[in-house]
């Protein structure tokens, strides 16, 4: 069933075009009717939800718009619907607690639609002209969100993350620039087809570490535990689950690209130091948040170890990224919930949670399992999808390093559940009335217990959207 | 609905559904909790008499066979079925945890809705290990088994909770997967062979693999077994863990999950690897035996009782290595027994401290002396338990260590002549603690007022004695039902499936595939 490509695209561009007015009118309607401020949030809800209606079923086709910048299929379908959904759960979070001072809550929603816009062009982008676009549109409003609160920690996560993003960007650019140099195209059919040539590697590799930036590896993870941890809760949720998610679906683009060569060997070391380093220096922490940071590092890793296993490996990333978006942010607001100051609370202070909230630190629980790959959760078939296709691509040896990581990741997750089952409470925690955050806890924490036995409808989503890569 | 008609998915489900179920129960309903609890668990266990009754003791093949896609496009199914090893190690569960929850009743204080919910949860886990036919099913069990057992022993455990709890899940996970790493390989090598995908495990027997990749393959799971039996150098976590769990998590650690390594050599890694199997046998033979006799020195050593009777294990696991690993019918059909065997002498041995230190909240052997005279009919049970665990003719552990020691013997002299003495030396220790608990004057005046076993106690060990005089004097029910799947065990294990030649020289490394 072959709809009109241009009745197809109307309805499917319908969804951002929807954003970009929506983000707009949270921006100038309050500024000019008095009645409207406050509640940009409930406009924002109420416009990504109707953008998700506009996301039906998409053809089993791909079509290309605009001369090739924008590819429309089911798999851009499927990246869209998860970048809506985690826009609508982060935007949710923020009504429940403001991520903003009261007089830049326009502000606030105007960021957050744009860089959700960017990440909806930047998965569908056919060429590395339109990505690098799309990637500014993502990033420039995310370091702003990061410091929306003008706070100590929040601009200094502003100011850190937008250093190591400029230069990361700067990289992407410089490499772009080398690779159109050398060829007629640069739309990534055309690059796969191209003759391999000794400087266009080094483009390459300049636009591959530009996103190793935005997706967290090691070594270019600087960042992110500054970032993750002064940034408002709501925000890093949204840079783990969606930011990362827009990097990993471009190093997959460029990752396939090669058949092998430098490239891959790169892409090996990468995972293995990523994954090695980032569990190791997780072991340390003490905050909530920058343990989620860590812990984050360390799921980039293992998403590129599922980059060995072809189609299935993608198949399997395509998974793994809301199952682990479910878990993290679910582990975000529960950050959210109990933080004090900004910085986020401490991995004591969930002492004696279980006692006061036990469904609370029940659903805790299962995001750190989940995180750690344990079954029955979501997160241990997300591991056993991507190591899968490793091992089936012929890569044993980088899935034994990182299922050892994964086995010394469990040390640090498990810790957050000693503090919260087996250590009494140091301060009470006020029992409050549950409101929205605790509901998009459960929520997410259904999903995480859900999505893995009953994996088939996602996975076969998954499968259908990895095809028409 | 098979999912429910059929008996064994029906175990897994009904003590799943209960755990759930428990969770609904508003907090402060201890009674309706306790109810529901042992009422779920005695179902499951009249569930599990209905398996034993319905099943063909003559028949080889896997029986009450449920193979249900689960996830179609990586071959992976919900594949269960028993032999009569399985069924024995589904039954030697699903008495253990009435007895489990009874014994909790009074020592579980706080949170008692996780609690049960917990044990319930591990109880479907458990039983899925035992009747899981699918490589993926298995090791979701397996592994899915932590997280309860973990909350036991950190929640409800003792002082040094934390650390026994943390050991335990991190010991047993990094030991096991590997074994995940492995499964995939095992798989992946099975379709590149005849291009389907499945996690069976009919399927995935006699696969043509090089002795290269088999040896590989069977380190990754035999290192994840031995964690678990445990054997020799992987058993530190083992004193932790059952001295801190709570009674119950004692007696299922040292009951049920013991069990699982030992029978996931039996059902996975010899079968699936039988020509590796054969060059590491003698190897894991000897570490057994290496554990008889380490383990009861060690248990030897110990005041404290409970840290006895959990040496005690490492040795007793030893024994029931030593039976599988010398490929020998008697003596292997005498390692599957004495897996049932260990499971109730050494449960109940854990219900008996447990009993002693809900008393007297101590557990060192010379806290206690002339226990006879307050509580005689703690020590005629007592009596009888510890004459099982050494092996007394005519009770249960008799049966099962001849057999091993009479079968290995044929294979392995010298092992099984070095097994005999940590025999007798479990002899020495256990008599040596019994004799000073029960018999010698009463020197503490606080064991004067002890109360002997009360009804409950009495009704959770009945059970448990039932069973150690039955098989002592009749095992032959029990012997005939396994015997079949221990005779496709040795045939399995002898095959030679390797393509020539059948060398393994150790090298490093693996990236390459055949």
């Amino acid at each position: 069933m072959i709809t009109d490509p241009l009745s197809y695209a109307a309805s499917a561009l319908s969804g951002p075009l929807l954003l970009v007015l929506a983000a707009f009118g949270c921006l100038l309607l309050p500024l000019f009717i008095k009645r409207l401020r406050g509640t940009q949030g409930l406009i924002a809800l109420g416009a990504a939800l109707v953008a998700l209606t506009f996301l039906r079923r998409a053809p089993s086709a791909e079509f290309s718009l605009f001369g090739g910048a924008m590819l429309l299929s089911p798999l851009s379908a499927y990246l869209w619907a998860f970048a809506l959904l985690v826009l609508i759960v982060v935007a949710v979070l923020s009504i429940a607690r403001l991520a903003a001072p009261a007089e830049s809550q326009g502000e606030y929603y105007f960021l957050l639609f744009m860089a959700t816009i960017g990440l909806m062009v930047l998965v569908t982008a056919g060429d590395l002209f339109t990505v690098f676009i799309a990637l500014e549109l993502l990033s420039l409003p995310v370091y702003a969100l990061a410091g929306i609160r003008r706070s100590k920690p929040g601009l200094e996560a502003a100011y850190k993350y937008f250093m190591l993003g400029a230069f990361g960007s700067g990289m992407t650019v410089m490499g772009i620039a080398i690779l159109n140099a050398l060829y007629p195209s640069l739309a990534f059919a055309a690059l796969k087809a191209a003759p391999a040539q000794p400087l266009a590697l080094a483009g390459f590799l300049l636009v591959i570490s530009g996103f190793a930036f935005k997706t967290a590896l090691v070594p270019f993870h600087m960042w992110v535990p500054d970032a993750y941890e002064g940034a408002p809760t709501q925000v890093s949720a949204f840079m783990a689950a969606a930011v990362k998610a827009g990097g990993v679906i471009v190093l997959w683009r460029l990752f396939s690209l090669f058949d092998g060569g430098p490239v891959r060997e790169i892409f090996w070391w990468l995972a293995v130091l990523t994954a090695v380093s980032a569990n190791l220096m997780a072991l340390a922490q003490k905050g909530l948040k920058r343990l989620l940071a860590y812990s984050s590092v360390a799921h980039a890793g293992y998403m590129a170890v599922a980059f060995f296993g072809g189609r299935q490996g993608f198949e399997a990333v395509l998974y793994y990224l809301p199952v682990y978006a479910m878990a993290t942010i679910g582990a975000f607001s529960v950050a959210l919930l109990l933080e004090k100051e900004e910085r986020g609370p401490q991995i004591e202070d969930l002492a004696g949670l279980a006692k006061s909230r036990p469904w609370l630190a029940g659903a805790m629980s299962a995001f750190m399992f989940s995180l750690a790959g344990v079954p029955p959760l979501a997160g241990f078939f997300a591991k056993f999808y991507a190591f899968a296709g490793a091992v089936n691509g012929g890569y044993t040896g980088l899935v034994v390093i990182a299922i050892i990581m994964s086995a010394v990741s469990i040390y640090y997750y498990l810790k957050v559940t000693v503090v919260m089952y087996m250590k009494p409470a140091a301060n009470g925690h006020t029992p409050e009335a549950p409101g929205m955050i605790e509901a998009v806890i459960f929520l997410m924490a259904a999903g995480v217990i859900l999505a893995g036995v009953f994996s088939r409808p996602l996975l076969t989503l998954a499968a259908e959207a990895s095809r028409w890569f | 609905m098979e999912l429910l008609t059929n008996p064994l998915s029906l175990l897994i489900i009904l003590p799943a559904a209960a755990g759930l179920a428990l969770l609904a129960v508003p907090p402060g309903k201890t009674g309706a909790l306790k109810g529901l609890a042992l009422g779920a668990t005695l179902l499951t266990f009249l569930l599990s008499l209905k398996l034993y009754a319905g099943f063909d003791p003559a028949q080889a093949a896997m029986q009450f066979q449920l193979d249900k896609p689960w996830l179609p496009a990586y071959g992976i199914n919900y594949f269960l079925g028993i032999d009569g090893i399985s069924l024995l190690m589904i039954m030697l569960t699903a008495l253990l945890m009435p007895v489990s929850v009874l014994a909790s009743f009074s020592y579980i204080k706080e949170s008692q809705r996780a609690y049960y919910a917990c044990l319930l949860f591990l109880e479907a886990s458990m039983i899925g290990v035992f009747a899981a036919l699918d490589l993926f099913a298995f090791y979701m069990f397996w592994e899915g088994m932590l997280i309860p057992m973990y909350f036991l022993i950190g929640i409800w455990g003792g002082p040094r909770r934390i650390y026994a709890a943390l050991k335990f899940f991190i010991y047993t996970m990094a030991g096991s997967v590997l074994m995940l790493v492995a499964i995939l390989w095992v798989v992946s090598a099975h379709h590149a062979a005849t291009g389907a995908w499945t996690f069976s495990l009919p399927a995935l027997y006699g696969g043509a693999l090089t002795a290269q990749a088999q040896f590989w393959l069977f380190a990754a799971f035999a290192l994840a077994f031995a964690v678990k039996v445990p054997l020799f150098p992987f058993h530190t976590w083992l004193p932790d863990a059952h001295v801190e769990a709570p009674t119950a998590g004692s007696v299922l650690l040292a009951g049920v999950l013991l069990k699982m390594g030992v029978y996931g050599y039996l059902r996975l890694a010899v079968p699936l690897f039988p020509d590796a199997a054969r060059v590491f046998a003698p190897w894991l033979a000897g570490l057994g035996v290496v554990g008889i006799i380490y383990g009861s020195l060690v248990a030897w050593s110990q005041r404290d009782m409970k840290k006895m009777v959990a040496y005690s294990s490492v040795a007793h696991l030893g024994v029931v290595v030593l039976g599988i690993m010398a490929f020998e019918p008697s003596a292997a059909a005498g390692a599957v027994l004495q897996m049932a065997n260990h499971g109730l002498s050494t449960g109940a041995l854990f219900l008996l401290v447990g009993v002693l230190y809900e008393r007297r909240h101590t557990r060192l052997i010379e806290d206690y002396g002339g226990l006879a005279k307050v509580m005689p009919g703690f020590s005629a049970v007592f009596m009888i338990v510890t004459l099982s665990s050494i092996g007394l003719p005519g009770l249960n552990g008799f049966v099962g260590e001849v057999l091993v020691l009479f079968g290995s013997f044929k294979v392995y002299p010298w092992l099984a002549g070095a097994a005999v003495a940590g025999v007798i030396l479990s002899a020495v220790y256990m008599l040596g603690m019994y004799q000073q608990v029960v018999f010698g004057p009463l020197r503490h005046t606080e064991n004067k007022v002890l109360p002997d076993l009360s009804a409950r106690e009495w009704l959770y060990l009945a059970p448990l004695l039932v069973f150690i005089v039955l098989i002592g004097v009749w095992p032959g029910p029990f012997l005939r039902r396994t015997l079949p799947a221990v005779n496709s065990y040795i045939a399995l294990s002898q095959q030679k499936t390797a393509p020539l030649p059948a060398e393994i020289n150790i090298v490093a490394g693996g990236e390459e595939k055949e």
